[in-house]
């Protein structure tokens, strides 16, 4: 496997996550987004472990890391929007403004 | 996992073009739900990837966790959510000045990203990485070395992994059941 194509494809997905989590009027896409560059991040760290670490293997680990906070934020940001629903009855981003009083 | 070229090449191909259309529908599909099940398409594409790098610990993980749980979560909250929003929705989905702004940007960062990775000689790194290593072949697997790594060098963050993992359960609880 070449390693500039799998670098090259993960590049691509952080940009199109980024792209998403700006232009996106929804707040649950936003979390998908934002799930589509943890796993960019990812990608990198396992690539990165297979080709130059191959034998101690700490990219992995830290790719385990990752997919666990990424757990704990998803079920923080369900619950963030659930609630923020239950208040404003939507949930477009720009109509969140509770805190602007 | 060392296959043989070909079949390495049109597995890597395949997957590649997935991920591709799949991060495409991620953010372009106008309904949610749509764009959740092209998000599962892409990690399970991500899954295989692992495989394909000889880390088949991590694609396990990466099929439960993402696609078992955070996916299904996120299906879920679109599921609930989506009532009265969407279908007033349409007359906003045009492609605003901001949108163009944001992918010039976004555009911008990916071919700078693109340029670095073709300029940088990755080979060089991985000769001068590789003559330091030992020469000497241990038989320990994947799922050994990881076990091995999480119970010594990386106790600490471990522990502090599990703590954070109890903390978000119990504050999503706390928010979301009053």
């Amino acid at each position: 496997m070449m390693l500039e194509h799998v670098l090259i494809l993960s590049a691509y997905l952080f940009s199109i996550g980024i792209y998403g989590l700006i232009t996106s009027r929804n707040i649950v896409r936003a979390l998908m987004c934002l799930e589509l560059i943890l796993n960019a991040v990812n990608i990198n760290f396992v690539t990165f472990s297979d080709f130059f670490d191959s034998r101690q293997l700490k990219g992995d680990i830290f790719s385990i890391f990752v997919i666990a906070i990424a757990a704990a934020e998803a079920a923080i940001g369900s619950a963030i929007v659930s609630s923020i629903y239950r208040n404003r009855k939507s949930i477009r981003i720009n109509q969140s403004t509770l805190l602007n009083k | 996992m060392d296959l043989a070229g070909p079949i390495h090449d049109f597995l890597l191909v395949f997957l590649g073009s997935g991920l591709i259309l799949g991060g495409l529908g991620v953010v372009l599909l106008t309904n949610p739900i749509y764009s959740a099940f092209s998000l599962g398409f892409v990690l399970i594409c991500i899954s295989l990837f692992y495989i394909l790098s000889n880390s088949p610990f991590v694609a396990a993980a990466q099929l439960l966790i993402y696609v078992g749980a955070v996916n299904v979560l996120i299906i879920f909250a679109v599921m609930f959510m989506n009532g009265s929003d969407y279908s007033n929705d349409f007359h906003l989905n045009l492609w605003t000045i901001g949108d163009g702004v944001t992918s010039l940007v976004c555009t911008s960062i990916f071919l700078s990203l693109l340029t670095t990775i073709l300029d940088t000689s990755w080979y060089g790194i991985i000769w001068t990485t590789r003559s330091n290593q030992i020469i000497e072949q241990d038989l320990i697997s994947n799922s050994q070395q990881i076990g091995i790594h999480l119970s010594t060098d990386f106790f600490l963050p471990f522990e502090l992994i599990s703590i954070i993992l109890l903390v978000a359960l119990i504050g999503a609880i706390a928010v979301a059941r009053q």
